[in-house]
């Protein structure tokens, strides 16, 4: 299962507070620093953690000196208990409500990101995704820096059996999507994917040429796709992206490894917008729908009360 | 009181334990592991414990100062990282045994490995164009015949390569492929059978990526390496990548090791010989994974990508490293 080291750091963590049979400043303290040494083994950035450290601790101490415990351990606990699971929802829960695709009309969404974090094999799943529950979909190849791309999406997409445009002669990216996109929405594709090239905000003109792309396309939805794995550099190139791109949603890929993926936390966290699906795996189907409060309620180990990672 | 100031003090573990603490958390920002950062602040701390502060040294000066040490000692190469010498070494003594009956020699073989769209394929290219400016006849294997385009992928760096190749001291490059859906391992030997018979120099193997938990597609690689006993193992691994670098690679050394012996074949028991680290033009001075990578094998980082051109290839410089990891 996706995050499951992660979560069972955090449990035994908590299960420890169980057992404690005071719930005192030391016990809170000796409980946070294992819940963030989990946080940070699985990239989540270092200055989110410690200020999680700080308001769970804010928090459970305003709750007990306004008495809310009513003097009993058990009440303490809870509150504790409430105040990191927040804290952990919040991670990863901007409370933003991501663009929502509409049949009868073109959808236009833009991918972006970092070179190699899966773009091309996720805009594939995604229309595969759009087209099994009734959209017409499609995607344009707007790389034409990467060698092949264009045979990497041609491949896929027809393997997928969902539209494709892009070409082998054309240089300028821009011109290829818009031709693509005008193109499709003649033809009444209702979801339009535009695959881009991999970019990092140390070049300025890479990121100029997505702007450009951006203003040739007018997405409805910009979706920031990033690696599992990536570590402390994610908050920095986020931001960057988010500045430039203005992305509404995120796709974080590779969750089929053994990443936990704190680092693509982070990057909600800074960007203020919401994961809407993992990638699990190289093949068409390895997408799972994402939302934040099961997500923690199954890290936790608190169950899978509303069938939460569905297909 | 006066010892203070006349560098009679002895370094106790309280006046460590808050500046390691601090170090600690640097490291991390600068995304060396969690593990890795633990435990060499731990071996930093333990060397200083005892120790007479000299002169008008902070205990924060000191403890930098034995750090800076041990981040050289892990990232300084413990073997030769002299591609071209061993490459050239082995073409000029190439063993009787090898050289055959027809008298041909066989080529000097590297194959990258690594996880999913970490820059294999591409940092391979880069090694090809340096190869070729060396003069070397280099033939570049499609063993990674899974991900939709790679071959086309590299086909095309073969023709940009074939051009730059022009006029270069005798370097040249050719593909060798057989499509989609074939396995990889009996691909890079008849790639090797290949060059060695078109007298050929060296053979680049590309390989698909991988998950190092992904049990079929680990004892896959490894069949390759057992197979084809390549001269170089090399792991691509990026600059962004945080707390898994060091995950990655213990189990793509072991799973190397383990399900190569089983195989049979020369390269048995074979594991990473070292790494190509991608991508450095994307984290800043935020170097981290270097420092994990090298700490977990012991094995030198051989190069590093720091770009998407073919002259986007480096040497690692330990000095660099080791004064962005301490920047502030
Ligand atoms: N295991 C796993 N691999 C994935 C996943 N998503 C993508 N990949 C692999 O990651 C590698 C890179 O994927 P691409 O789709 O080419 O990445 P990209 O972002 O388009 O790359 P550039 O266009 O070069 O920037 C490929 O080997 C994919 O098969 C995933 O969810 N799990
Ligand atoms: N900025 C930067 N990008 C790089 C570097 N090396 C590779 N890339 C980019 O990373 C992306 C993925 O590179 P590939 O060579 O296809 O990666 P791979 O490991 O072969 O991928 P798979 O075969 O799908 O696993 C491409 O967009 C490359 O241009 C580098 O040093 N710096
Ligand atoms: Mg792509
Ligand atoms: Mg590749």
């Amino acid at each position: 299962m996706v995050l499951a080291d992660l979560g069972r750091k955090l449990n035994s963590a908590l299960s420890q507070l169980n057992r404690a049979p005071v719930v005192d400043e030391k016990v809170l303290d000796a409980l946070l620093k294992e819940i963030c040494a989990a946080l940070l083994e699985s990239d989540v950035n270092v200055k989110l953690v410690s200020s999680l450290r700080q308001k769970v601790k804010a928090k459970a101490k305003a709750a007990f000196e306004a008495g809310a415990d009513k003097g009993k351990e058990a009440n303490r606990r809870n509150v504790v208990h409430k105040a990191i699971f927040d804290e952990l929802v919040q991670l990863v829960d901007p409370g933003v409500e991501p663009y929502k695709p509409k049949k009868g009309q073109p959808n236009v969404i833009m991918a972006v990101g970092l070179q190699g974090n899966g773009k091309t094999t996720t805009c594939t799943k995604l229309a595969a995704y759009y087209q099994r529950r009734g959209f017409k979909s499609c995607i344009v190849c707007a790389d034409t820096f990467r060698a092949g791309a264009f045979d990497q999406t041609r491949q896929s997409a027809s393997k997928a059996k969902v539209s494709f445009f892009g070409s082998y002669t054309e240089t300028d990216p821009v011109a290829i999507a818009s031709q693509g996109v005008t193109k499709f929405k003649k033809e009444r594709f209702e979801v339009i994917i535009v695959d881009t090239s991999g970019r990092h905000r140390q070049e300025s003109e890479l990121f100029q040429e997505m702007v450009q792309i951006g203003e040739a396309v007018k997405p409805d939805m910009t979706v920031l796709v990033l690696d599992a794995s990536i570590g402390q550099a994610a908050e920095a190139q986020s931001r960057a992206f988010k500045e430039s791109s203005d992305f509404g949603a995120i796709i974080v890929t590779k969750m089929d490894g053994h990443a936990k993926g704190g680092g693509a936390i982070s990057a909600v966290a800074a960007t203020k917008t919401p994961i809407i699906f993992l990638g699990v795996g190289e093949h068409l189907a390895d997408l799972d729908k994402f939302s934040p409060q099961p997500f923690i309620s199954k890290l936790l180990g608190m169950g899978d009360v509303q069938g939460l990672m569905e297909h | 009181v006066f010892a203070r100031f006349t560098g009679g003090k002895v370094l106790t573990e309280q006046d460590l334990a808050p500046v390691l603490e601090a170090m600690k958390q640097h490291l991390m920002k600068k995304n060396v592991a969690r593990e890795i950062a633990d435990k060499v602040c731990e071996a930093v701390g333990e060397s200083l414990i005892g120790k007479k502060v000299s002169g008008f040294k902070t205990v924060k000066a000191e403890v930098q100062n034995a750090l800076s040490a041990a981040l050289t000692r892990i990232l300084t190469p413990k073997t030769s990282t002299d591609l071209l010498l061993s490459i050239r070494s082995k073409l000029a003594n190439a063993p009787a045994a090898s050289s055959s009956a027809n008298g041909k020699r066989a080529p000097y073989t590297i194959t990258f490995v690594g996880v999913n769209g970490v820059g294999k394929s591409t940092n391979l290219s880069k090694v090809c164009f340096w190869l070729i400016q060396n003069g070397f006849k280099v033939l570049i294997a499609a063993c990674d015949t899974f991900r939709s385009g790679a071959v086309e992928q590299l086909r095309v760096h073969v023709r940009n390569l074939g051009m730059l190749a022009n006029g270069e001291a005798g370097g040249s490059v050719e593909l060798y492929e057989r499509g989609y859906g074939k396995d990889a391992a009996g691909i890079a030997k008849e790639a090797i059978a290949y060059a060695k018979e078109s007298s050929l120099d060296v053979v680049l193997i590309d390989t698909a990526g991988r998950m190092q938990d992904n049990e079929p597609l680990m004892r896959a690689l490894a069949k390759l390496v057992s197979t084809n006993n390549p001269d170089k193992i090399i792991f691509v691994g990026e600059a962004l990548v945080g707390n898994e670098a060091v995950d990655q690679l213990q189990k793509f050394d072991r799973a190397l090791r383990d399900f190569s012996s089983v195989g049979g074949g020369h390269g048995t028991g074979r594991g990473i010989d070292g790494m190509l680290v991608t991508k450095w033009d994307t984290v800043d001075d935020k170097v981290g994974a270097a420092l994990s990578m090298t700490y977990v094998t012991g094995q030198p980082i051989i190069f590093v990508g720091c770009g998407q051109t073919y002259t986007d290839l480096r040497q690692l410089r330990v000095g660099n490293v080791v004064q962005a990891l301490l920047s502030d």
